[in-house]
């Protein structure tokens, strides 16, 4: 995906997103669906609104997945799935063709077809609104012509083989037309009849809670042929307080939560009323170095920091062992993994005392726990070797800002939550002048290699391609990776049929409440 | 009377600018912007600057404040960043759960406070008044945050007679509302029930010692009628201006407590507007929290003068 994307902090990312190694990837299901009933999901901030195309949050694409369709989807091993789209095609590098789902109706009676698509993907792209955040999503897309009411044809600017991955994601989220121009201002709080996804929307009593009702019309059927959605309905609610989440899902005042602290983990673990399943993210934890600046203008020093640092001690000390230890920005979730990179796999102080020592560096961190405890660490860790770091905690938007906007750092911890195609985890990061690119890094070799991994549209050469770019980044220590966070789902006994996918998002279709 | 009630309605003019002058200093002082907040996974420098642009971010500051200020004469507070709707209706949808919260703090406070006080200060060295003393000094000590929790963990999770949070509108539920209510007014009410305990007890000792208790005494009155009719009027006075102070403890503590139980209220609002640096909301709520001060003290003046006939403000 090419998405411009964003940092969170490795405290974030570990606790927000902590889950276990090695977990299942699909939910258990006994015996035959039950269908009604009403599902409550805890989520662990208030949404802004309920339009994809300002949408900047992770808990709104928990709803939207559930309200709203995409034009493609995924699978849990990130497979792409007709959705509104039965078929795509790249019939050349500049051109996509989409053949259309032709038995969909949006919520509100008005036909799903080429014309809604159109209008929807134009509305992204030439949104005046200053939190549009489509644009820059689908900014390879030069117009979208209809060719007949079930076939709509992308034009390109450029090859882009990630538009596929946007698809799936809000950029390729269908609203009612009819919906979107009667309801005006009113379709981020309360978009009556706006899509044609499983569930429709109820009310939103900000702050408290969010309910949909089932799609009675919903386009899909389960392998039986009934059907879905099971549940009558879904109330998402928010709580910020990871203490009071963990109590609300054991008095069953919640169903289903997305996240509890690392430090509970064992305990949910423990409670047999509880179920935790989790699965590798496509996110990762770690911290980036500043390539422009000493001391890391010198190869040799970025090296010596990546060569001291303990992942394997990170991940148990702070991240309770959720997850596993990170050797690139390409996952385990991705189809793009490559499971012989271990460039830096174990720590060998030696090594880089070898390689560089004797010089200091300051790694800014968020001011939360988790981000000053990895600090701390990586400070012991680096010890070692004879560097020195001096922590400087900081408010995340300051951080950010300094990090971001300003490359006023030395190092910086600062993870990313990962993206379903390997391009929106790398692009913007490392390309030089990328719009991620923190550090300032720049190397022609990984330029040339994401160029061509955004003009490929083979998967099995776009997968060689990302790795051998993944070697030369981890290996030049432009990033240096210390986590791969899992994503988790806390459930009581009595929900049934969910798939875990690693985009940390829940599809509730075929969820069921025995 | 009114001559007095204007003086001070005036004088909170000049100190509601202040606030608003300090509110405003101190939100443009804290680091990071709305930009970076909104855009979150879709920053890009352009759109931040669009986003600045829209806010009015890229004006000097002093212009910002003067912008704020008009429209403030107007009536009009801005809008919160995050979702567009205007401060004054986020903070109204809010306000109906914090005032429920507050009264029903304020309420377990002055009930648990003034019959325990008194029974203490009447019972003063026995073995009542060191219970009564000890669960001052508990009271005070224990942060509600705290209270909130071992209140969940115990009538939530280890009884299960209480729901251990979330909200349900008295229109919708009255006893699901009310079940909601008890936990997060005991954990906002304690602090304040244990400091007007000891208001209550000291100031109950003092009127005890008083003259005119003895001489009430001696006319033959019982203890009761002294107590209820004589002594506990006049040893409310304190206990009153402490309420008033209260007031804004409950409504800083709200903050906590909101968050913690998942109360929809102005607390937990401005919890999250902080967070996201939705600053035109935080600086309408801590406006109205100091109006809501200044109009309780006010109050807390006006009785005063009910109490006490000795008190006249004309």
């Amino acid at each position: 995906m090419r998405r411009a994307g964003v940092l969170i902090a490795v405290a974030l990312l570990l606790s927000a997103c902590g889950g276990g190694g090695g977990g299942t990837t699909s939910g258990t299901s006994n015996g035959t669906p039950k269908m009604g009933g009403t599902l409550k999901v805890s989520q662990e901030t208030e949404i802004n609104g309920l339009d994809p195309n300002t949408s900047g949050l992770v808990v709104e694409r928990e709803i939207y997945y559930n309200l709203y369709d995409s034009l493609l989807g995924i699978d849990a091993k990130l497979n792409f799935v007709p959705e509104l789209a039965t078929s795509w095609k790249f019939t050349d590098d500049k051109t996509l063709v989409l053949t259309l789902r032709k038995d969909v109706k949006f919520q509100d009676g008005t036909d799903f077809n080429a014309d809604a698509v159109k209008f929807n993907l134009d509305r992204y792209m030439t949104s005046t609104d200053p939190a549009a955040a489509r644009k820059s999503d689908l900014a390879s897309v030069q117009s979208v012509a209809v060719q007949d009411p079930a076939t709509v044809v992308l034009h390109l600017k450029r090859a882009d083989a990630t538009l596929l991955a946007t698809l799936v994601d809000r950029a390729g989220m269908m609203l009612s037309p009819t919906a979107v121009r009667t309801l005006g201002t009113k379709l981020p709080t309360a978009p009556e009849g706006a899509g044609s996804g499983p569930f429709q929307f109820v009310e939103w009593k900000r702050d408290d809670h969010l309910t949909l009702k089932k799609n009675p019309n919903y386009w899909r059927k389960d392998k039986a042929g009934r059907q879905l959605p099971y549940l009558d309905q879904v109330i998402y609610r928010p709580i910020t307080d990871l203490n009071a989440t963990l109590a609300a899902l054991k008095t069953g005042d919640v169903d289903m939560a997305r996240v509890v602290a690392g430090k509970d983990v064992a305990s949910v673990k423990a409670d047999s009323t509880l179920v935790y399943k989790d699965t590798p993210s496509l996110g990762y934890g770690g911290f980036v170095l500043n390539h422009s600046v000493p001391p890391f203008n010198d190869p040799a020093k970025a090296k010596a920091v990546a060569l001291a640092v303990d992942r394997a001690q990170i991940l148990k000390n702070v991240g309770f062992g959720i997850g596993v230890v990170s050797t690139g920005p390409i996952t385990s979730a991705s189809w793009a993994f490559d499971s012989s990179e271990k460039i830096y796999d174990k720590p060998d102080p030696d090594k880089a005392k070898s390689t560089a020592t004797g010089f200091s560096f300051t790694l800014k961190t968020a001011n939360t726990q988790d981000s000053i405890q990895t600090g701390q660490l990586i400070q012991a860790q680096l010890a070692k070797a004879g560097i020195t770091v001096n922590l400087l905690p900081e408010e995340f938007g300051k951080l950010t800002l300094e990090t971001r906007v300003q490359h006023q750092f030395e190092a910086s911890l600062q993870g990313w939550s990962g993206r379903i195609d390997p391009d929106g985890n790398m692009y913007a990061f490392w390309h030089t002048g990328g719009s991620f690119n923190d550090g300032l890094y720049s190397n022609p070799q990984v330029d040339q290699l994401l160029e061509q991994g955004r003009a490929t549209t083979d998967q099995a050469k776009r997968k060689q391609i990302y790795q051998d770019a993944q070697k030369i980044i981890v290996g030049d220590a432009a990033y240096v990776f210390t986590t791969n966070p899992a994503v988790p789902q806390i459930t009581n006994k009595k929900v049934q049929g969910f798939t875990l996918i690693p985009d940390g998002i829940n599809r509730l279709a075929e969820v069921w409440k025995s | 009377m009114v001559e007095y009630l204007i003086r001070r309605l005036g004088l909170m003019v000049p100190t509601a600018l202040l606030v608003t002058m300090g509110v405003f200093a101190l939100i443009h002082l804290t680091p990071g912007d709305p930009a970076t907040v909104i855009l979150a996974e879709s920053y890009t420098p352009e759109a931040a600057a669009a986003i600045d642009r829209d806010l009015g971010l890229d004006k000097p500051l002093p212009q910002q404040y003067l912008l704020y200020m008009g429209r403030l004469l107007h009536g009009d507070l801005g809008h919160s960043v995050r979702n567009k709707l205007p401060v004054t209706q986020a903070i109204g949808e809010r306000l109906p759960a914090t005032i429920e919260l507050g009264i029903a703090a304020l309420l377990w406070s002055l009930l648990v406070a003034i019959p325990l006080g008194t029974l203490a200060a009447l019972r003063r060295g026995r073995a009542l008044d060191f219970v009564a003393s000890g669960l001052t000094v508990a009271g005070i000590s224990v942060p509600n945050f705290v209270l909130g929790i071992l209140l969940i963990l115990f009538f939530g999770l280890l009884l299960r007679v209480l729901p251990v949070g979330g909200f349900a509108a008295l229109t919708d539920s009255v006893p699901d509302n009310l079940s909601r209510l008890v936990m997060p007014a005991i954990a906002l009410g304690t602090f304040g029930a244990a400091t007007n305990m000891r208001f209550t007890r000291s100031s109950m000792i003092e009127v005890l010692n008083q003259d005119y208790i003895r001489t009430a005494r001696a006319k033959g009155a019982g203890w009761w009628r002294v107590v209820n009719r004589h002594a506990l009027k006049n040893a409310l006075i304190p206990v009153v201006t402490i309420v008033g102070l209260q007031v804004g403890a409950i409504l800083e503590g709200a903050l906590v407590t909101e968050t913690v139980f998942s109360w929809p209220g102005v607390g937990k609002l401005a919890v999250e507007s902080i967070f996201s640096k939705d600053f035109p909301v935080v600086q309408g709520i801590v406006l109205m929290a100091a109006l809501a001060f200044m109009f309780a003290n006010l109050l807390v003046d006006l009785v005063y003068a009910w109490l006490d006939p000795r008190i006249s403000y004309s």
